[in-house]
């Protein structure tokens, strides 16, 4: 070697320090730039009707809430509209479209879009299209570069995700001030809270595992969206209700709390079975089978000496539930990423 | 100093190996010709020396004793897969950024001296450079990486005949200028028969001659490429002779 040559030793006298993070990320927002701004316009679409949808309804409950007092005909019919025109749409101005109830479920997907055009592509295009052997055949070495292409996008859709759950917030308050919905209800419930980001980190973790253990981006992305329906559902339907033991209360009418399970007991206390139940409708008094009054069955019920269970998880838990659901995501989704990283040191070209 | 040292090195794919009791040194200073027919062996060789995998079996180390894959080893050693492999989605421009940050050791005057030699302009988007440019590309970011040892993985498969004369004399240049010691797989060796001052045949997974080209010149009494030819056939069995470097 002639003298021109810088010797690998001389690295070492000046001792090694190696690439900054700070250089990293600007490689990794460089290259993921495209779904920055996808991202952020999706979630500005949503962001800027729900603030309108916001104002709209704010005025809309202002009129309730100023209605006194509370429990007259009049201002319960006027509740009654508000509720029927927002919640549950059709009857209200044709911005609400179906309502918060729709506007809702149709926000249920967007933590696993999100995350999985976010986290899909992270590995599974760059082995795709073989630039990781420009990659990680660079100064940085490979895990470096990996934990800041899979952390920085993960910390990003966390800010911009826990953001959109404040405007949420605003957009659902009507609803939840009255008690009219439950925040405990998994439709709100997974858009409240922690659990919105939380979900959606899931599922760029998610995405980007499978991305790195299948090489190909579009596999990646079908079998996310499909573990994260099974688990979403899962959650909500058998794994969230055992957060914490049901209570146990007379009466159905709390709107305060996530109903688990209702049942009627008979004077004698026997809890009467679904079929004793419909058995026991069909021999009412027509004055009570033709009644309008959807509660006319259950008080003809408490009237003849039968009292009304049901168990709930009540809306005091909602942070309990909502920093078990949070904590349990984070682990899983760390895994993730950590699982991620150890595919991609052990990858062989 | 020693570029690469391998020691019965091995490499298998499932049940396949498709290198095998490699044991072969290869001195600095030199720009090394390692030749054989595809399949050979070659890409498996390079991107081992640069710890994009694993040996199987046997031992290998570059720049003297360090483990491929080590920061050291890949501060001072440039690659260019096959077919260059770059951010296609990027301008020139931000390409040479994602180079310059993922490295502690950099010279963008270099690389930006040696664009504008080429003609490749900044602003122009990676996947629309023709072959010759995003190949001179590559090879323009790990020079400005300032290696120590540059390993090119058959740079001039993809490239028309203009652009690999122009891309050897770039490589040449660069060799002599900075003292830079490269190896460079093909599996056509007339090119590099002009250019070559040390000369690796592999065929089969195994090391068929290794030596400085004068030697081998001297000891055979033959043409570069006729030394390799002969060696090329006596690793082949006669049936599949037609897939050898032709």
């Amino acid at each position: 070697m002639t003298a021109g040559t810088i010797a690998p030793g001389a690295g070492r006298a000046i001792g090694r320090r190696p690439v900054p993070w700070s250089k990293l990320a600007w490689v990794t927002l460089r290259q993921r730039r495209g779904l920055l701004i996808g991202g952020g316009v999706l979630l500005g679409v949503f962001a800027v009707y729900m603030v309108v949808m916001a104002v709209i309804q704010h005025n809309a409950y202002a009129a309730v809430a100023a209605c006194h007092p509370a429990a007259a005909l009049r201002c319960q019919q006027l509740n009654n509209s508000f509720y029927r025109s927002y919640w549950g749409g059709g009857a209200g101005p044709v911005i609400a479209g179906g309502g918060a109830q729709t506007v809702s479920s149709l926000l249920f997907a967007i933590p696993v879009l999100l995350g999985a055009f976010a986290g899909a592509p992270l590995l599974a295009r760059e082995l795709e299209s073989g630039t990781f052997r420009f990659a990680w055949t660079q100064g940085a070495g490979r895990t470096r570069w990996a934990l800041s292409t899979l952390v920085l996008p993960a910390v990003l859709l966390v800010a911009a995700t826990g953001a959109f759950t404040a405007i949420f917030y605003w957009y659902f308050w009507p609803f939840l001030a009255d008690n009219q919905v439950s925040e405990m209800l998994p439709l709100a419930f997974a858009l409240l809270g922690v659990a919105f980001a939380a979900w959606t980190l899931l599922a760029y973790s998610l995405a980007a595992f499978l991305g790195t253990l299948l090489r190909r981006t579009l596999p990646a992305m079908a079998v996310t969206l499909v573990a994260y329906i099974v688990l979403a559902m899962a959650t909500a339907l058998a794994i969230r209700p055992h957060y914490a033991t049901p209570v146990t209360v007379a009466g159905w009418n709390d709107n305060s709390a996530w109903v688990m399970n209702q049942w009627v007991k008979a004077p004698d206390g026997q809890v009467l079975s679904q079929s004793a139940l419909n058995n026991l409708s069909q021999h009412l008094p027509a004055s009570v089978q033709n009644s309008p009054s959807p509660d006319a069955f259950t008080n003809w019920l408490t009237q003849h000496g039968y009292t009304l269970w049901q168990s709930i998880q009540p809306n005091s838990r909602f942070w309990q539930f909502q920093l078990t659901e949070g904590a349990w995501l984070l682990v899983v989704s760390a895994l993730l990423i950590a699982a991620t990283v150890w595919l991609v040191r052990r990858r062989e070209a | 100093m020693n570029v690469i040292e391998t020691s019965e090195l091995g490499k298998r794919y499932r049940r396949r190996w498709a290198l095998r009791d490699c044991t072969l040194t290869i001195p600095g200073g030199h720009l090394v010709a390692l030749v054989g027919p595809n399949g050979a062996g070659k890409t498996t060789l390079l991107t081992m020396a640069v710890g994009l995998t694993r040996p199987s079996a046997g031992a290998l180390t570059v720049l003297g004793s360090e483990p491929p894959g080590s920061p050291e080893a890949l501060d001072h050693i440039g690659f260019v897969a096959q077919d260059a492999p770059l951010y296609r989605n990027l301008p020139v421009r931000d390409m040479l950024h994602v180079a310059r940050n993922l490295n502690r050791r950099w010279d963008q005057g270099r690389a930006e001296d040696r664009l504008k030699q080429l003609d490749i302009p900044l602003s122009q988007k990676v996947g629309e450079l023709s072959g010759g440019q995003k190949a001179q590309l590559a090879l323009t970011i790990a020079l400005a990486r300032r290696p120590a040892l540059l390993v090119l993985d058959e740079p001039l498969a993809a490239l028309d005949p203009v652009a690999r004369e122009d891309f050897l004399a770039s490589v040449v240049a660069a060799a002599e200028d900075g003292g830079i010691s490269v190896v460079l797989s093909s599996h056509v060796l007339a090119e590099l028969e002009r250019v070559a001052s040390y000369l690796v045949v592999l065929t089969r997974g195994q090391v068929r001659v290794s030596g400085p080209v004068r030697e081998l010149i001297a000891t055979h009494g033959a043409g570069l490429e006729e030394i390799a030819l002969r060696h090329l056939r006596a690793g082949v069995p006669s049936s599949s002779r037609t897939e050898a470097g032709q």
